[in-house]
């Protein structure tokens, strides 16, 4: 007191303590809000764009509306809203069809390419001079980066009927196979495996590449000096080693490959003939978005995306709880120590 | 005295210099009092150009005309005009309809105009068009294709037959003389050559090598409304005109669904559905692939122009392409065509519909209509028109007039797009061997009734 009496007289007066304790909550305010500020601008963005419209087709999922009913109908009122769209989708003739053509198109295009494929170019260009390896994952790239129309277009070119077809005219004509017909109507899904794959195998490539040239040396020396052979190192030492990227892979690949349409849109529109290619994510397109006579069911085409997002849901959950994620994302135990 | 005198007459003339200068800066004003329309078209380019282009040179008449009338507006057009399809062409009305900024004319195809009209997307014509005499050109059945719930929405714009292609040089190899070629035409005309004798002889082509199976008989390589006009063939009904409701009948229907699933499964000859149009489908009726094709006149236009150039275009055609109507199911029963006219339509957001209806009765004239019929092979819509010196040139148009005896139109209803929807994968499935006939009637009353309810009657 005596203290305080002194510095008040020298004309120094100490902090208040109710002062202090502004500044203090300020600071802290400051401190909890700032994150929030620098995702303020995503998460703007996430709810104007993602959020909201997704609100819109669960919504939109329930009504009937369509081109005829478009601007009259108040599809935002509870009362126009019923199943109706989802008996149709579950009633539907083709919908086995197209739920087969899905689960086929996303199996193997996953096993053979984006899964398969990546990891073989990985492991074998991470086996050859850095140099090569390097060169050669970049044509893999290619794919990736060319626009995907004239990519498609590329790829009618190759499967043309003869004499124009590339593949016909080049290979199956001198070795005598096949008739020289257009081979997209003969055989449609081969080509909409390989016009994928060949995209979504540059996704894990990079992934499991880098995921390799992670291991420490020492491993495959080790391995190595022990006698064993390139299988038993793959098998024993990298594959365990990259547990984590390839299970990511082909989880994010699942889910990209469900709701990938335009590359099938482009290459066969889901035909030849009828639904024979058309996948989930390209009927909802079609449903809700084009039609030849201009029916456009905007409500339809909601619940087959509805359904599909629910489809991804699900194989998630799957997923998460089949390969331990939560197992694979703890902290190292060894760091406990 | 004098002085004020003097200022006096400065300040009048002053003041008349200023009511001379006001007044011309207001004439001027009313003068450039300019309106643009927006007028969307969809086109074939360069064939079916004037589609649009047509309204460039319209716009000039109508502003000359304006002037003459001492009416103070004046015309500009801005042209949106593409190939775009139909499916997405549509959506973009109707969503910028919603976002309110429809183009002022819009072409569409005439069986839309059950939708906008029931949406009151569009406006009806009929009072309006009694002020400008030129409409009464335009031949009286094709006002029918516009009609909808008793009012005129649309003005035609191009009409066409579709006829049966065939492939004059792959008869000849079947065996056939040119005489028996030459009276094939006539022969169906009569119903003497029936779809099941053209399918007939699809399979002798195949069997003999002239043709690949499959290249007998194609139709076009997905929905759309040539299907119809078989469907019509086989006694089919798509409308009922006392209700304006929807019609499947399911005897017709049967009929219709087993010629395709016999062109196909039976004999072989049926392949063609699925492709791509300019990297098969084209190449493969234009290339001599195909004995017998369904396609438009207009198609005429675009083999010449685009895929037989080098070949000689147009007389290559006459020398190797023949065409002839749809035939008939049954001897002696009546073949068929499908018109498919395009008609101009106003949106209801339009501000000066009279204006707008003004430009389109410059474009609904002879040389106008004239200039796009001759460019694109479509068939014209004014009476007298086979008689306008210009149009006379074309022979393709000469010859397939006769056609239009015998046309038929989709019906105009707002659920049409659905109806064609479920009857087409109920073909496709046919043709593809997954739907027996029955099993695809089946399937269309069933899809009908659960898509449309009371809104289709079946038979």
């Amino acid at each position: 007191m005596k203290r305080r009496k002194q510095s008040e007289e020298r004309g120094i007066f100490p902090l208040s303590n109710s002062l202090k304790t502004r500044n203090w909550n300020f600071s802290r305010l400051q401190g909890r809000l700032a994150p929030y500020a620098f995702l303020s601008p995503a998460l703007i963005v996430i709810t104007l764009f993602f959020f909201i419209p997704l609100v819109m087709v669960f919504v939109l999922s329930f009504t009937n509306l369509d081109m005829t009913n478009f601007g009259i109908l108040e599809w935002w009122r509870p009362a126009n809203w019923s199943l109706d769209n989802y008996v149709k989708i579950f009633t539907n003739r083709f919908f086995p069809k197209i739920l087969g053509n899905t689960l086929i198109y996303v199996a193997l295009t996953l096993a053979f390419f984006n899964v398969g494929m990546a990891l073989i170019i990985a492991l074998i260009t991470t086996h050859i001079s850095r140099g090569a390896g390097f060169a050669f994952r970049a044509l893999w790239l290619l794919p990736r980066i060319t626009p995907v129309v004239v990519y498609i277009m590329m790829w009618k070119a190759l499967a043309g009927p003869a004499p124009m077809g590339i593949i016909n005219n080049y290979l199956l004509g001198p070795l005598g196979i096949g008739r020289g017909e257009y081979l997209l109507n003969t055989s449609p899904w081969v080509f909409v495996i390989l016009v994928n794959g060949f995209i979504g195998a540059s996704f894990g490539m990079i992934l499991f590449s880098s995921a390799i040239e992670a291991i420490p040396k020492e491993y495959s020396t080790a391995s190595k000096v022990d006698g064993a052979t390139t299988w038993q190192t793959i098998r024993y030492i990298v594959l365990p080693m990259i547990k984590w990227p390839l299970l990511f892979v082909t989880t994010y690949q699942t889910l990209s490959l469900l709701t990938s349409f335009e590359q099938i849109m482009l290459l066969t529109d889901g035909g030849p003939g009828l639904y024979q290619t058309e996948v989930w994510a390209l009927t909802a397109y079609h449903r809700a978005l084009t039609s030849y006579f201009g029916n456009i069911q905007w409500g339809y085409g909601s619940a087959w995306a509805v359904v599909l997002v629910v489809i991804g849901v699900i194989m998630a959950i799957i997923y998460l709880r089949v390969f331990k994620f939560g197992e694979l994302v703890e902290e190292p135990k060894i760091d406990r120590l | 005295m004098k002085k004020l005198r003097v200022k006096s007459r400065i300040i009048v003339v002053a003041l008349a210099i200023g009511l001379f200068l006001i007044g011309g800066a207001i004439s001027y004003a009313q003068e450039s009092e300019t309106i643009t329309f927006t007028v969307r078209t969809r086109a074939k380019p360069p064939m079916e150009n004037w589609r649009g282009d047509n309204f460039l040179l319209a716009a000039e008449e109508l502003n000359a005309d304006l002037k003459a009338a001492a009416d103070p507006r004046r015309v500009e057009i801005e042209l949106v005009q593409d190939n775009t399809d139909w499916g997405p062409y549509v959506s973009e009305f109707v969503l910028s309809y919603g976002a309110g900024e429809a183009v002022d004319i819009w072409l569409t195809g005439h069986e839309y105009i059950g939708t906008q009209a029931e949406a009151g997307r569009i406006i009806a014509l009929d009072e309006m068009l009694k002020e400008f005499p030129t409409f009464n050109l335009v031949i009286d059945g094709l006002w029918d294709s516009t009609r909808y719930k008793g009012k005129i929405w649309g003005i035609p714009q191009d009409a066409e037959a579709r006829p049966l292609y065939f492939n004059k040089a792959l008869l000849k190899k079947l065996g056939w003389s040119q005489e028996e070629i030459a009276v094939l035409p006539g022969k169906i005309e009569k119903g003497e050559f029936t779809l099941y004798d053209m399918l007939e002889t699809a399979r002798e082509a195949a069997a003999k090598g002239v043709v690949e199976i499959g290249n007998g008989f194609w139709t076009r390589p997905s929905n759309g409304p040539d299907f119809t006009a078989f469907y019509y063939a086989f006694g089919g009904e798509t409308i009922d005109f006392a209700t304006g409701k929807l019609v499947l009948d399911k005897a017709a229907a049967l009929k219709y669904y087993k010629f395709f699933y016999d062109a196909a499964q039976t004999y072989g000859s049926m392949g063609g559905l699925g492709l791509g149009w300019s990297d098969s489908w084209h190449p493969g009726v234009s290339g001599s692939k195909v004995l017998f094709w369904v396609g438009g006149t207009w198609q005429w236009a675009e083999w010449a122009e685009i895929y037989l150039k080098e070949q000689g275009g147009e007389a290559y055609m006459w020398e190797n392409f023949g065409f002839a109507l749809i035939p008939a199911a049954e001897k002696g029963g009546k073949p068929n065509s499908l018109t498919h006219p395009l008609a101009y339509l106003i949106s209801s957001q339009c501000e000066y519909p009279d204006l707008a209806l003004a430009l389109v009765a410059k474009v609904t004239n002879y040389g106008p209509n004239t200039r796009h019929a001759i460019a694109s092979t479509h068939l014209g819509i004014l009476k007298n028109q086979t008689e306008y010196k210009f149009y006379k040139v074309s022979r393709l148009l000469s010859e397939t007039l006769y056609m239009l005896d015998y046309t038929t139109f989709l019906p105009n209803n707002p659920y049409w797009g659905s109806y064609s929807t479920i009857t087409y994968e109920a073909l496709a499935a046919a043709v593809g061997g997954e739907f027996t006939p029955e099993q695809a009637v089946d399937f269309v009353v069933d899809g009908l009734q659960r898509e449309l309810g009371d809104k289709v009657i079946i038979r």
